[in-house]
Formats: C-alpha cells, structure tokens, sequence
C-alpha cells in the first residue's frame, strides 16, 4: 500500500497546495479578534475535504480503472482515502491547535479545559466531511455521490437543528455544549471507522 | 500451462451482452482480439481482470482461478487500457518510485531502460505527453515488473506508424521467451496481424471465430467467379460472399474449392469482415 500512499501524497502536493496558503491566512485571520472560531475552524472543515478531491482527479484520470488492474485489494485502494485523510487532518489540527494556544495565551484567556473543546470542536468538524461523503462516493462514483453526499448533509443538519431546538429549551447552550461534545466526538471518530467499513464493502460491489 | 483459459464467460448491460465467451491463449504466445467498437473488447478484459463481476462463466489466469488472489495473480500481469489511467500530474520518474512500492519483482534499471529505448521524458508531467508516450509509458511500466501475461486494451490505437512498430518490435521481444504470453485488443486490424498467433473475432459481445492466424491465412481465402461459377462450388466450401453486379466475391476453405478455381490469399482484415457480414 505503499505506492497507493506515495501518489496521493504526490497528488496532494500537487493539487492542494492552495490548500496549505488558505490554512495559513485563515489561522493568521482567526488571531485578529476574540470571536473568529470560523476561521480557526475552516482549515479543518476543508481539508476534510482533500480525501474526496484527490478521488474526484482518480476518477476524471481514470486511475480508479488503473489500480484496479495493479496488486492491491479493493479495501486498500479504498484504506489508503481514509489513511491520507487523518495523515492531513493530524497536521491542519496540529497547526490549529498550536495556532490557538498561542492566541488564547497572547489574550491572557488560556485554560486547558477550553482549549479541548476547542480541539473537540475541530475534529468534528474535519472527520465529518470525509465520514459522510466517501461511503457515497465509493458507491456511486464521484458525481452522483456528491449528490448523495448534500442530501445527507442537509438532512443531518435539519436533525441537529430540530435537536438543538428541543435540547436548548430544556437547558443552557453553554451545559449542552459540553457535555454533548465529548460524546459527539466519540461518535464521529466511531462513524468514520464505521464509513471506512462501508466504503470498503461498497467498493468491493463496484464496477469500474 | 495456458495464460488464460476463459469458459462461457457472460455478462449483460443494458443493451449489450457477452455472450458465453470461451478462449484460451497459450503460453508464450500473442493473441489479438479483433472486433469492432462496442463489440466487448474492454468488457472481456475488464472481466478478466474482475473489474467488474460476471455474470456466469470462469476466467483461469496463469493457472489460476481470477477470484482467488487475484491480487498475488496480478504481480504477475502487466496491464495497458485504453486510457493508461495514470494521473496527468505525475511523471515517469514518480510513476517509477509508484510502482517501486507496488510490485514485489519491479526492476528500477529496467524500467530506466525502457524510458530511454522508447523516448519517454522522465521529468514532463503526463499530461503534457503525446498520446503515443502516454501509451509508451503504460506499456513500459506495464514491462518493467517481468510480468508473465500482459494484457493490453487498444494499446496500439492512436499512436503513429513509427511508435506502433517501435511497440509492435517490444512486444515481439517480450513473448521470445516461452512463458510469457499477451492478449491485445484492437479494432485496428493490421496492427494484430503483423503480432499475432492467434486472432479472435468478438463482434457485437459473440466470439466469432478463435484460430491459430496462420492456419486460418491457409485455411481461407477469397474466390473471384461469377454468381453462375459460385453455384457449381459445394455449399461448404463457401463461408460468405458480397455480391456486386461485377461478380461474386466469396470466402472459401481452400481444400473444398477444385483447383481449376484460381484463389487469393485472405488477410485478416478482410477476413473479420467476411465473417461478420456471414453473422449479419
């Protein structure tokens, strides 16, 4: 699987170097008030991302119809999304982290405790692109599982605002925050070893 | 050992189907699968290659069945389709290193040697190759892991009288030894009978005919009578034939025709049309 990682780590050198620019100014951006969560948020959000791109350039170069004909089984041309995905996502949320810490010590407002949820808040919000669209993908090719993907994506967030809804009724948004946020991340990081399962039976079925 | 054997191998599509599909190539030797656009060329490989799922039939590559580690199988198939598939944004040197980590018996200097025997820039993106060395640099890596059975999808199409010989030379070269086989489709005829040993005609997802190419070139060949000449032939003799208010022009066994018939040699070309205007 070595060779499935070497080019996409080419093709992620290649192809999402903008990338790296974008997280740079967004992290810089996010130092410049107290509130710009989004923008210390958004590098992780879309590098969630890259996974689905980099299958997307397969797809339209037909490597996807290729690496099929080369000695890898189809659950590891399918391991090797998920592997380049946390390999990305470790490094951005690295770097926000760090960039975070720095800006919460420089404003005198540093406590560990909030600086987690911070962090909580980002892994959620970068495994969550990559644990709803690939399944679809994976099924359906690049196209129609983009489709798939925003139908999904709309329903769960209509469900999270109907959630958040009946639970703020019932108690303060600041005590929902934190206590839903460690189960939720314990469910994301469940569904995306459940979506890496998924994808691999849903592209075994596949034909390229 | 055959490289392949294929046995009522069948799948449908939507307005198209391979129909009980029955082949075998040989060790050591080249076959070309002859058949029009559309006629399942890429289907029957794709299918051997299980890259999609039959729908009945078995595929036997190099003694072994293609659902039973077909991955292990493959380390010892080279394989070129139609589009290569290798992404525009990497060159020949990081498609090397690619493949370095991908096959066990992948040969650097090899390889090395194809780049420079076939021309191929090791340093310019692929996408900005001619589509002549995008399909060199396929077939090279396809070479470049001493693979035993190389399967090829219309790997000669598009390319230009030169590099097609260039390509033809190497895989000539490459079934010298004995245990090294290939199995090449294309709709362009004379490219396969320079190659072959075997033809196969596949036209509209139905095998044709699959022979030894020179006994078929001595089996037939093409009569130039009159309707009035044809019908004192034995109905036998005769495979098919055009008529023409100019005559007749048939495809005959050439031991069924008496000798007082003069008869010209059949290429293959002519041969697969002959064929598939009889199926028509």
């Amino acid at each position: 699987m070595k060779g499935l990682l070497l080019k996409d780590f080419y093709m992620t050198l290649k192809y999402c170097r903008s990338f790296l620019l974008l997280v740079i100014v967004f992290l810089a951006v996010s130092f410049a008030g107290e509130n710009n969560l989004f923008f210390a948020a958004y590098p992780c959000i879309f590098c969630g991302m890259i996974p689905v791109f980099l299958l997307s350039y397969d797809e339209r170069s037909k490597w996807d119809v290729y690496s099929g004909t080369l000695p890898y089984s189809k659950a590891q041309l399918v391991s090797v999304k998920y592997l380049i995905g946390l390999c990305i996502e470790a490094i951005v949320l690295v770097l926000s982290g760090a960039a975070q810490a720095v800006r919460m010590s420089m404003a005198g407002t540093f406590a560990v405790g909030d600086w987690l949820i911070l962090m909580s808040v980002f892994l959620v919000m970068a495994l969550l692109a990559p644990t709803t669209s690939l399944p679809f993908m994976f099924q359906l090719g690049v196209e129609k599982g983009r489709v798939a993907y925003y139908v999904a994506m709309g329903t769960l967030c209509a469900t999270a605002f109907i959630l958040q809804d009946v639970l703020g009724k019932a108690q303060s948004p600041q005590t929902v925050f934190h206590g839903v946020l460690p189960i939720l991340c314990l469910a994301v990081i469940a569904l995306y070893a459940l979506s890496w399962y998924l994808s691999i039976l849903f592209y075994q079925k596949r034909e390229l | 050992m055959n490289a392949l054997e294929i046995k009522q191998l069948s799948k449908s599509f939507p307005g198209f189907q391979l129909d009980h599909l029955s082949l075998t190539l040989p060790n050591g030797c080249i076959m070309g699968l002859i058949g029009e656009n559309g006629a399942g060329k890429s289907t029957t490989i794709k299918l051997i290659l299980n890259l999609i799922h039959k729908d009945s039939g078995t595929v036997t590559i190099l003694g072994r069945d293609n659902e039973d580690h077909l991955t292990l199988t493959k380390e010892n198939v080279g394989v070129v389709m139609d589009d290569v598939g290798i992404p525009d944004y990497l060159t020949a040197k990081q498609v090397g290193k690619i493949m370095r980590h991908t096959f066990h018996n992948w040969q650097d200097d090899v390889y090395a040697e194809y780049l420079k025997k076939l021309s191929i820039p090791t340093d310019k993106l692929f996408k900005n190759l001619s589509r002549g060395t995008k399909m060199k640099l396929g077939i090279a890596v396809a070479m470049s892991h001493q693979p035993k059975l190389l399967l090829l999808d219309e790997a000669t199409s598009g390319l230009d009288p030169v590099v097609r010989d260039e390509v033809v030379e190497m895989l000539s070269d490459f079934t010298r030894d004995e245990t090294h086989s290939i199995l090449i489709s294309s709709h362009i005829v004379s490219d396969l009978e320079k190659l072959c040993d075997y033809v196969a005609f596949l036209h509209k997802g139905k095998l044709l005919l699959c022979e030894e190419k020179d006994r078929l070139l001595e089996e037939y060949g093409i009569l130039h009578c009159t309707a009035e000449q044809l019908h004192e032939l034995d109905a036998d003799a005769i495979r098919s034939k055009k008529e023409s208010p100019y005559g007749v022009e048939a495809l005959v066994r050439r031991e069924a025709v008496p000798d007082n018939f003069s008869i010209s040699p059949i290429g293959i070309e002519e041969l697969f049309l002959f064929v598939v205007k009889e199926v028509r």
